[in-house]
């Protein structure tokens, strides 16, 4: 297994490979291995040294990390100062930065907080060619070219090897809270605010948290007196038991959906997109379901 | 009249072409000066099927178009050097709204307001909000990736789209999305290519709900310092304001002086218009925050409107502000460019000491919750003199944008008025990868031609080039 340190290991090793027609696959902390199809690939190049914050500025609520950093790192280092970058992502901490970003894996909160796409403000990454692309800024508004950060995220490292990538971070909200919820009738009342989700809580996870009866798990994140009435919708229709945000971790672990890898589109313009990218085929070959 | 003009006319009909010199002046420029390119001919589809058939007739001819929708562009991206014009402003009609899904399938040239109005009758809108809304089009949005002042909440115009039917310059007919089922994002890289990979043929947008209170407050300061400390000082804080806008006080003089008067203290060194919006409860603690924030970074006085005259008034200064300026001198250039928020205060004194330098008038006005900075500079287009003035400032505060960890551009594109800082923003091999990018969709690059990536930058068409 080969296990860079820096970008610049990374670009030696994908150049070495392209001179050899040696395939690749790439894994972070390689925990989504059957998320698609076999990778066909004699060698495994891992991220899962290549870590670290490469600088954080909290005034600019923005952070540039290396790709094998993972979610537990990012949220620890950001939560010092009152923010997050809230990928929060099906699974748990353990996954990295880089692989979150790769297969574009989301949460619960993806609607309200954004998605891995909306979170990356710019990254490194080295293509199937052996290109070191610098694509993006640190900056939280860019039109600057040709938008590669865009196709790079959630291309599953068909077409790059994701290095460093610089993300949009968020202030926590003043007030978060995660209610477990028993409707007395009709379910869900009106809700005075948008909850950043509000999902329907298996009844395994409902006793493992201890409240059997719960229905709902809600998580509310805004201003002290948005967040009271939200909870005083919720008691004028039911039981409300208030529990810590960890309960989202059960949630993120039980609930992901099926991985999109299965069942990737490969029409001419996505062929295309990794010929130009990748045609020799060294990246995570097999992976998303291609023809050898 | 030759041979394509014939063929182009038989498809859309002999007065939806213009190949005479005097009817083709109306598309020599943007809304940008400085820049005039005349196109050989323009021709204006008005229905889809002719919109596919003409691209097919232009692969067919080898011939490179420019696809151009309302011309408001601030970048040059829509000239055609000697080229075809491809007009889609007849291409406006709003084929779907879909209340419960929240969405509208447009044509590429409805304009970006007259879907917000035929949304509103279902307390909907359409969120990114340009200045030129009144004008642009949806079609010129996506190409562009166009931004504006809410977009500090509700995110730039690719946060909006959700899938676009596209015709690629070989005259394939494609349909893209962002890859959630499973593909990749070819429509994230398709939103803000500015013309060069296909013209979109309709696209389903999303659609906002109306907020259901809006606050708005003006903050004036008397040092531009404390009102770019106001500004971090509020994102930081948690509160996601609605839109966040700094005008410096050669803007507040020139919208002061002119009919769009909107009653901002003339001796004030900069105002911040603030919003929020959203549910109503909470609404108010939010704004009083911002209140106080602003205060305590030094605010002279906060004005506090709630109710939707007094909300327009404050508005009105903002966005007639370019309007305005008209009245300094007979051209604007309208600049963007981007930097860290916690480097704005610093990059406005240096902006300021560059205009100084070369005897120009830097009035700005701009997205100051993004980081995303419009220098404007009044000039005469028709001086020599002081139009390369304008550009040696411009290139100076590119300069130091670039040099503050910052863009060349925020939302305006890079078209062809950038083109030349293209270099010192990105490595050769990120180039050449945008290159690879472009080649994906359009490989004999007869879309927009010449725009965007310096074409010495791509090592397959610099091979090309020299194997000729």
């Amino acid at each position: 297994m080969i296990r860079p340190r820096t970008t610049t290991e990374v670009l030696e090793a994908v150049r070495a490979a392209v001179r050899d027609g040696r395939a690749l696959r790439i894994v972070g902390a390689a925990r989504w291995n059957d998320a698609g199809h076999p990778v066909r690939a004699p060698e495994t190049l891992s991220l899962a040294e290549l870590t670290g914050v490469v600088s954080y500025r909290p005034d600019d609520l923005t952070m540039t990390v290396e790709a094998g950093t993972t979610l537990a790192e990012l949220d620890a280092t950001t939560r010092a100062r009152g923010q997050w970058c809230p990928l929060l992502a099906w699974g748990d901490d353990h996954g990295t930065v880089g692989a979150t970003l790769a297969t574009a894996t989301s949460g619960p909160f993806a609607d309200a907080l954004g998605r891995p796409r909306d979170l990356t403000l710019g990254l490194e990454a080295i293509d199937g060619t052996g290109r070191h692309i610098v694509a993006g800024g640190r900056v939280v508004k860019n039109v600057a070219g040709f938008d590669l950060t865009r196709a790079l995220v959630g291309a599953w490292g068909t077409l790059g090897i994701i290095t460093r990538v610089h993300l949009r971070l968020r202030p926590r909200p003043a007030v978060d809270a995660t209610f477990a919820f028993t409707p007395r009738g009709a379910g869900l009342p009106p809700m005075p605010i948008a909850a950043l989700a509000q999902v329907p809580l298996p009844s395994a996870v409902a006793a493992t948290l201890g409240v059997a009866d719960a229905a709902w798990l809600l998580r509310v994140g805004a201003n002290a007196s948005a967040v009271a009435a939200a909870r005083a919708a919720l008691d004028g229709a039911g039981r409300v038991v208030e529990l810590d945000a960890a309960a989202w971790d059960l949630v993120r672990r039980d609930s992901a959906p099926p991985s999109p890898a299965r069942q990737w589109r490969w029409d001419p313009l996505s062929l295309r997109l990794r010929d130009r990218f990748d045609p020799q085929r060294l990246l995570n070959p097999g992976l998303l379901g291609e023809a050898p | 009249m030759t041979a394509l003009a014939t063929t182009l006319e038989r498809i859309v009909g002999p007065t939806h072409v213009l190949s005479r010199p005097a009817a083709l002046l109306a598309y020599r420029s943007d809304a940008l000066p400085g820049h005039r390119l005349m196109p050989s001919l323009a021709v204006m589809p008005g229905t889809r099927e002719e919109l596919v058939a003409v691209v097919r007739a232009l692969a067919a001819d080898g011939t490179p178009f420019v696809a151009r929708g309302a011309g408001t562009g601030l970048s040059g991206g829509a000239l055609a050097d000697g080229i075809v014009l491809l007009g889609l402003h007849r291409l406006r009609r709003i084929l779907a709204i879909d209340p419960a899904a929240r969405t509208a399938t447009v044509e590429p040239g409805v304009v970006n307001a007259t879907l917000t109005r035929a949304a509103a009758v279902h307390g909907l809108h359409y969120a990114p909000d340009p200045s030129s809304q009144t004008a642009c089009t949806i079609g010129g949005n996506i190409a562009e990736n166009a931004g504006g002042p809410h977009c500090l909440k509700y995110g730039v115009t690719l946060n909006h789209v959700r899938r676009a039917t596209v015709v690629l310059p070989s005259g394939e007919v494609v349909e893209l999305d962002r890859g959630d089922d499973g593909g990749y994002d070819l429509l994230g890289a398709f939103v803000g290519s500015e013309g060069c990979f296909g013209v979109v043929v309709d696209a389903t947008v999303q659609l906002t709900p109306d907020p259901q209170q809006v606050i708005t407050l003006l903050a004036d300061f008397l040092r531009v310092r404390d009102a770019a400390t106001a500004t971090s000082r509020i994102i930081a804080a948690g509160i996601v304001p609605a839109a966040l806008e700094l005008m410096d006080q050669a803007t507040i003089e020139a919208v002061e002086s002119s009919v769009y008067a909107a009653g901002y203290p003339r001796d004030a060194a900069a105002v911040l218009l603030a919003e929020v919006d959203g549910p109503s409860i909470g609404l108010a603690d939010d704004a009083r925050a911002i209140e106080q924030l602003c205060r305590e970074a030094g605010a002279r006085g906060v004005r506090v409107a709630t109710d939707a005259g007094e909300r327009a008034r404050l508005w009105q200064g903002r966005k007639k502000a370019f309007g305005a300026m008209g009245r300094v001198a007979p051209h604007l250039v309208v600049q963007d460019a981007v930097v860290p928020r916690t480097a704005l205060a610093d990059l406005l004194e240096e902006i300021q000491a560059i205009g100084a330098a070369h005897r120009l008038r830097v009035c700005n006005v701009f997205h100051a919750g993004d980081g995303n900075l419009h220098p404007n500079i009044p000039y005469d287009a028709d001086d020599p003199d002081e139009s390369a003035r304008v550009h040696r400032a411009m290139g100076e505060i590119m300069a130091r944008c670039i040099a503050a960890g910052g863009t060349i551009t925020g939302e305006h594109g890079v078209g062809l008025d950038k083109l030349a800082y293209m270099e010192s923003l990105f490595t050769a091999e990120t180039l050449d990868a945008m290159c690879a990018l472009r080649a994906v969709f359009d490989p004999e690059r007869r879309a927009n031609p010449g725009k965007v990536v310096p074409v010495r930058s791509c090592r397959e068409w610099h091979a090309t080039a020299a194997a000729r």
